[in-house]
């Protein structure tokens, strides 16, 4: 009789130590996987940001003016034409990956490593680069200006 | 077939205004391809099937354009020299045949305004052209020989024989067989060189159009070979800044006096291979070696110059990999990267200063580069050290939390197996 009275005492004993258990392995798998996780985090080749805000009033970049900034970990330049509109590129010369520059003197955008000259819309028009700058997106907000990689 | 005489004055009218005359002035009937279609002579057919094709077909001319004649008529009759048929040009006669429409600047203008009118007097000046004028050459090229007659496209139609990436292989089909070229006594492996080179294999694998191929160099219609003293002439409308240090240096001046092609002396003329700091100073490889010795002047400014920009290579390299390694590792070292760029254009700038052949200019980009890329590398160690703090203290943390469940876990049972005051044994 006593026996079986300790039955059901016994098998609720046995389920709480199972699930206590199970709870346990939950507990220490859900706190070794976001560990491993941040000790082995995944490959990331670059930084995928599509957009850079800089803290740039648009009024204080003058006319036929340049100045690069940074997009991600590369460079881009930010150009005020002589006519007056903002227009924003990669800085990377497609010739060998030098950084470009504004040159206010010829109105448009040259190289230093090797002498290669872009346009204004960032057409590579003499010396060795191969192709064209690759052309951003830019929206003045405010005091404000915004850059994408695309519309 | 009888022709009245009025009728005969009025076709020779017709032709006359017809060749080298205006597409609208065309005979809307062209007997010509029909008839040559039909003989079952595939040598006379083919230039019929092949006009299809033909920009001047797509302008509205037609055969009789260039040949004469009359294609309204049946028959030999429209092949009658009395009505301004010529037939097939001689060789000596096509560049004087093509010039008539081609050098006629008002004529051309109604067609293709950009279209340049001086490849008559730019072939007269060329190799080919000399050739064919003073020795009455029958090999050389004239205009078919690069535009096929019948099937002529312009240079933008990708199926051209002038196309930029055809144009290697149009000079090819002479000039890269040796037989045909034997009587000349000049290399034939141009073609074979040019394709093994960067400006190759950017015009093919990168699909850069702009690239340089044979008439880039030569020139086209005036095709010549660059003289020793203007290769670098050549060389520098693209690379410009280079030429203008390789023109100050003194191997500009020691190379005409040797008789050596400038440019093409180190990075040779149609393989030009894509340049290397392997090439700089007296190793296997390295172009210096070839007049220089680890005793001349020369020879130490190679070496003095390799060992330098070596130098600010592997540390931009080392520089590049910790901050890759911490970047993956999730550190934000951004900024670095992109500072680092700074130490990649002086590593640029320096290998092109090398063509100064002086220390001086090369070692002042590299100083600059080399500032950058030290500051950079403290930075990705900085970053480094810092993901190795935040590791070794999460373990510490982990430890100790761990420690403390256990010790909880440890404090429960224990309270769970004392005996509460006032409760009954158990059995």
């Amino acid at each position: 009789m006593a026996e079986h009275l300790l039955e059901p005492d016994s098998s609720r004993r046995g389920f709480v130590n199972w699930f206590l258990g199970l709870s346990g392995v939950a507990f220490f798998l859900s706190t070794v996987y976001p560990l491993t996780r941040y000790l082995v985090p995944p490959q990331v080749a670059e930084s995928t940001a599509g957009t850079v805000t800089l803290s740039i009033k648009p009024e204080d970049v003058k006319a036929n003016s340049g100045q690069i900034f940074k997009f991600g970990s590369r460079p881009a330049i930010l150009v005020r034409t002589p006519a007056g509109e903002l227009r924003a590129f990669s800085a990377i010369c497609t010739h060998l990956n030098c950084t470009v520059q504004y040159r206010s003197d010829l109105s448009h955008i040259w190289c230093a490593c090797h002498n290669g000259h872009y346009d204004l819309n960032g057409k590579n028009v003499e010396g060795p680069p191969p192709r064209p700058l690759d052309a951003y997106v830019v929206n003045a907000r405010g005091n404000q200006i915004v850059v994408s990689k695309s519309a | 077939m009888g022709v009245s005489a009025s009728g005969l004055a009025g076709l020779l009218l017709l032709a006359l205004l017809a060749w080298p005359g205006d597409a609208s002035a065309q005979a809307p009937v062209d007997k010509c391809a029909a008839c040559h279609l039909e003989t079952g002579d595939e040598r006379l057919a083919a230039p019929a099937k092949a006009f299809d094709g033909d920009i001047h077909k797509a302008k509205g001319f037609g055969c009789v354009a260039c040949h004469g004649g009359d294609a309204r008529a049946d028959g030999m009759e429209a092949m009658s020299p009395a009505k301004g048929f010529v037939g097939k040009p001689s060789r000596q006669q096509i560049v004087q045949f093509c010039g008539r429409c081609h050098a006629d600047a008002a004529f051309m203008k109604r067609y293709n305004p950009s279209l340049r009118v001086d490849q008559v007097a730019e072939y007269a000046t060329s190799v080919h052209g000399r050739r064919l004028r003073e020795l009455g050459d029958p090999k050389v090229a004239t205009c078919v020989s690069c535009h096929p007659a019948h099937n002529i496209r312009p240079p933008s139609d990708p199926k051209s024989s002038v196309y930029p990436v055809q144009v290697a292989d149009t000079c090819g089909r002479c000039h890269g067989d040796a037989k045909y070229m034997a009587s000349y006594k000049i290399p034939t492996d141009q073609l074979a060189q040019y394709k093994t080179s960067v400006h190759w294999k950017t015009m093919t694998a990168k699909g850069d159009l702009s690239a340089p191929t044979c008439n880039d160099c030569h020139g086209n219609h005036g095709a010549v070979p660059p003289g020793i003293n203007w290769v670098g002439n050549v060389c520098g409308q693209c690379h410009s800044l280079t030429a203008d240090l390789f023109k100050k240096s003194v191997h500009a001046k020691a190379f005409a006096e040797m008789g050596n092609p400038g440019c093409a002396t180190c990075h040779e003329n149609h393989g030009i291979q894509t340049p290397g700091d392997f090439m700089l100073g007296l190793g296997d490889k390295a172009v210096c070696s070839t007049c220089h010795t680890a005793e001349d002047k020369g020879g130490k400014t190679a070496v003095e110059m390799r060992a330098l920009i070596e130098s600010l290579s592997a540390e931009t390299e080392k520089a590049g990999a910790i901050l890759l390694r911490a970047d993956h590792a999730g550190m934000e070292v951004s900024q670095a990267q992109f500072d680092l760029n700074g130490a990649k254009d002086a590593l640029v700038k320096a290998r092109n200063a090398v063509h100064s052949y002086m220390v001086a200019p090369v070692k002042q980009e590299v100083e600059a580069g080399l500032a950058i890329s030290t500051k950079v590398y403290a930075r990705g160690v900085r970053a480094m050290e810092e993901l190795r703090f935040r590791r070794v203290w999460l373990g510490v943390f982990l430890v100790v939390i761990l420690g403390l469940i256990a010790g909880l876990v440890l404090k429960i049972r224990e309270t769970d197996r004392r005996p509460v005051a006032g409760s009954p044994p158990k059995h």
